[in-house]
């Protein structure tokens, strides 16, 4: 009785010493995401985690999902609290988290498989701090057979002429069909990628990145020459009328199924709403996808240059108790083969070094061909405006640029005045 | 006779244990959830805050604040709600609660109905309307179309002239019903002697409304004038889900562009923010008084 009362004690004591061990070493990395509603990133980035897990017995993520309005918010209580996750989504433009020493340097991770240029979006005084999952171009999509029914020849080079794209425009609106549908209900940019677009393209990228740091001023003429460019487009009935109040998924729609519309002006994470089943906001299974580039603009040094992002991210907490499996979990991200998974999930360009001729999915093959192509040649401004601009100057240019502007309830003349007064 | 004091001061001695404890729930409550943060506020208000580390900065964000154009654009649109919004409810109140005081045929079910949109919250209001406001297919233009009078179809929150008073027009829908309910109750409580003895005078419906139930009534309406003025005053949620201050500022308020610069600008400093926020308060506390105190005149106020 003695002995078995020893035994037993004995073995409850290593009992509980080897759930102490295992409770020791099991650690939570908490994870905090947008893309709570785009369910092929969401699955994609799930199926990392379960890799991680798989590869790290012991560790486990605890992903929450979240809109981003509501994880900025969040975020920024929790990070002033010192509650933020290990790991969190952010954006290159959010400088003041680098700033204010929020972020973990990750310059352990494995940078020979993150595009250059991808690495160079993240880096603040020389350290990289985000790892630049999703990376997007400005792309102006449109309905093939609607074009083919105006009449209108798309050109090789997939870039219109600026009286082509007038003539193209007035074309559609003679048949009641809204040429470009675009909306700003509930974000801040949309509105202005037409400017920032034609922008680039008219100034070149050197002065088009001093126009919105402040350097060059918004009066110049070839500033203003665009702007009536724009203007003209507009007046001529380029958008629909719901502009002030279409929202982004409302947008996407209106393009490609009710009612319908020409063209449409987006990032190429298009695909993430659009490739979505028909009953989730997809786009119509036989729809008719093309893809042209923005119009050549009147005056133009580069018609070539165009805006490339990083958009989706994910960074560490620089409070982090948990830095190597932190480091460990993003590594996860970083190879070809994790790269291809992403575009033929996700279908949006990355900035993981990937080989899209290895995309199997044909219609995510299809889509970065037509990418391709209207890539071809391209010179690049990396960001759109609300990523480069902070504070006044970006809270005007949403309100002039994003909204007021394109929706013709201001002149050209107080745009250029009221932003110039911003910096 | 000597005892007599001591017994007096006996009886008068107040239970301090039992008085502390009663209070010190509530008062932990209030410093820690108004008091604490409304004084941290101000404090911040002097100061550029920002993780980990504040900085005095004196009095630089009022400075800055007093030639920010947003915010007295906000200042203004939030004005011209308060203003507007309490007379247009109150008074559109007042008269369907006199139709429903005068049993007008199917008073139960207007009564339920016009009161219905209280109970909505303003996220559901606010689609309601995106939705009626909608240019394409919304009511509101659909039945300007079917008049006729298509010309008139606007983008009635897309357009600086009409989007700040299409917003008000909504939250005087949703708060009318609030209004007619208690106005309702300040009715049946009028005293009915007097009503009889106006009666009684020969005074006409229009003589008992003027010289009878509008002065009786008096003090419930000054009272409804101030909530909604102080709720104007406070005005965020319907501006976040409609527009968000768009277009051109022309519905930014104050409660928004202090959210704006707290969450949505690219800082983490939350001295500027606090600087708006103290000076509303300000501004909020001085106009309830100074209403208060010109309505306590004749009245005595209850809110």
């Amino acid at each position: 009785m003695r002995v078995g009362g020893r035994s037993a004690l004995v073995a409850i004591s290593l009992g509980v010493l080897a759930w102490a061990a295992a409770a020791a070493q099991a650690k939570e990395l908490t994870f905090w995401s947008h893309w709570a509603a785009e369910l092929p990133k969401r699955e994609f980035v799930e199926a990392v985690i379960k890799e991680f897990e798989a590869k790290n017995p012991g560790t486990t993520i605890k992903a929450t999902w979240y809109e981003k309005t509501a994880l900025y918010a969040g975020l920024k209580t929790a990070l002033r609290a010192g509650q933020a996750p290990d790991i969190f989504y952010a954006e290159p433009d959010q400088a003041e988290y680098m700033d204010n020493g929020f972020l973990l340097d990750l310059s352990g991770l494995d940078w020979s498989k993150v595009e250059p240029w991808a690495k160079e979006a993240w880096t603040h005084k020389g350290k990289p701090y985000g790892l630049p999952l999703e990376a997007w171009t400005m792309e102006l999509y449109y309905n093939t057979k609607m074009m083919e029914g105006l009449g209108v020849q798309v050109p090789d080079n997939r870039q219109m002429s600026p009286d082509a794209f007038m003539d193209m425009v007035k074309k559609a609106k003679a048949k009641g069909i809204t040429p470009m549908a675009l909306g700003v209900g509930d974000r801040p940019y949309p509105g202005a990628h037409l400017t920032h677009e034609a922008l680039v393209k008219r100034l070149g990228t050197d002065d088009y990145d001093k126009l919105l740091r402040g350097k060059l001023p918004w009066t110049d003429p070839r500033v203003v020459d665009t702007l009536k460019w724009i203007r003209s487009l507009t007046e001529a009935g380029l958008l629909p009328n719901t502009f002030s109040t279409l929202k982004l998924a409302e947008a996407h729609v209106y393009f490609h199924t009710n009612p319908g519309a020409l063209t449409f002006l987006n990032g190429s994470w298009y695909t993430s709403r659009a490739f979505n089943p028909v009953d989730k906001g997809g786009q119509p299974k036989d729809f008719p996808l093309g893809i042209m580039q923005f119009p050549a603009v009147p005056g133009a040094v580069c018609n070539e240059c165009r805006t490339i992002a990083i958009g989706g991210s994910y960074v560490a907490n620089a409070e982090t108790k948990n830095r190597k499996e932190v480091l460990a979990f993003l590594g996860t991200f970083l190879s070809q083969e994790v790269g291809n998974r992403w575009l033929e999930k996700v279908q949006v360009q990355t900035g993981i070094k990937t080989d899209a001729s290895k995309v199997k999915d044909t219609q995510a093959a299809a889509y970065f061909s037509m990418i391709e192509k209207t890539n071809a040649g391209a010179k690049y401004y990396f960001g759109i405006p609300i990523q480069v601009m902070t504070g006044k100057p970006k809270e005007v240019y949403i309100q002039v640029f994003n909204n007021a502007f394109p929706a013709g309830i201001i002149s050209v003349e107080d745009a250029v005045k009221q932003q110039a007064a911003a910096y | 006779m000597g005892e007599a004091p001591a017994h007096r001061d006996d009886g008068l001695r107040k239970p301090w244990g039992t008085i502390v404890a009663f209070l010190l729930p509530a008062v932990t409550i209030y410093v820690a959830l108004t008091a604490y943060p409304a004084v941290r506020t101000l404090w911040n208000s002097f100061h550029k805050v920002l993780p980990r580390r504040d900085e005095y900065v004196g009095l630089a964000n009022y400075v800055e604040l007093a030639g920010d154009e947003i915010f007295w654009k906000a200042v203004r649109n939030t004005i011209v709600w308060a203003c507007t919004s309490p007379l247009v409810e109150v008074s559109v109140a007042m008269l369907l609660a006199l139709a429903l005081y005068a049993k007008v045929p199917g008073a139960r079910f207007f009564r339920v109905a016009w009161f219905t949109p209280v109970l909505m919250s303003y996220v559901v209001v606010g689609i309601l309307w995106l939705w009626i406001y909608n240019y394409d297919w919304g009511p509101v233009n659909a039945a300007l179309r079917a008049l006729g009078l298509g010309a008139l179809a606007h983008p009635w929150l897309g357009d600086p002239a009409t989007a700040l008073p299409s917003l008000i027009f909504v939250t005087s829908w949703m708060w009318t019903g609030f209004n007619m309910v208690v106005l309702l109750a300040a009715l049946h409580s009028l005293p009915r002697e007097v009503i009889e003895a106006a009666e009684l005078d020969n005074c006409g419906w229009g003589g008992k409304l003027v010289f009878v139930i509008l002065p009786l009534t008096r003090a419930t309406v000054l009272n409804l004038i101030v909530l909604s003025f102080i709720g104007k005053m406070k005005i965020f949620d319907l501006v976040w889900i409609t527009t968000k201050g768009n277009p051109l500022w022309a519905t930014e308020t104050v409660s928004t562009y202090v959210y704006k610069r707290a969450f949505e600008w690219t800082t983490f400093d939350l001295g500027y923010p606090s600087t708006i926020a103290t000076v509303w308060f300000v501004i909020v506390l001085t106009t309830v008084l100074a209403m208060t105190w010109a309505f306590r005149r004749r009245e005595k106020l209850e809110f």
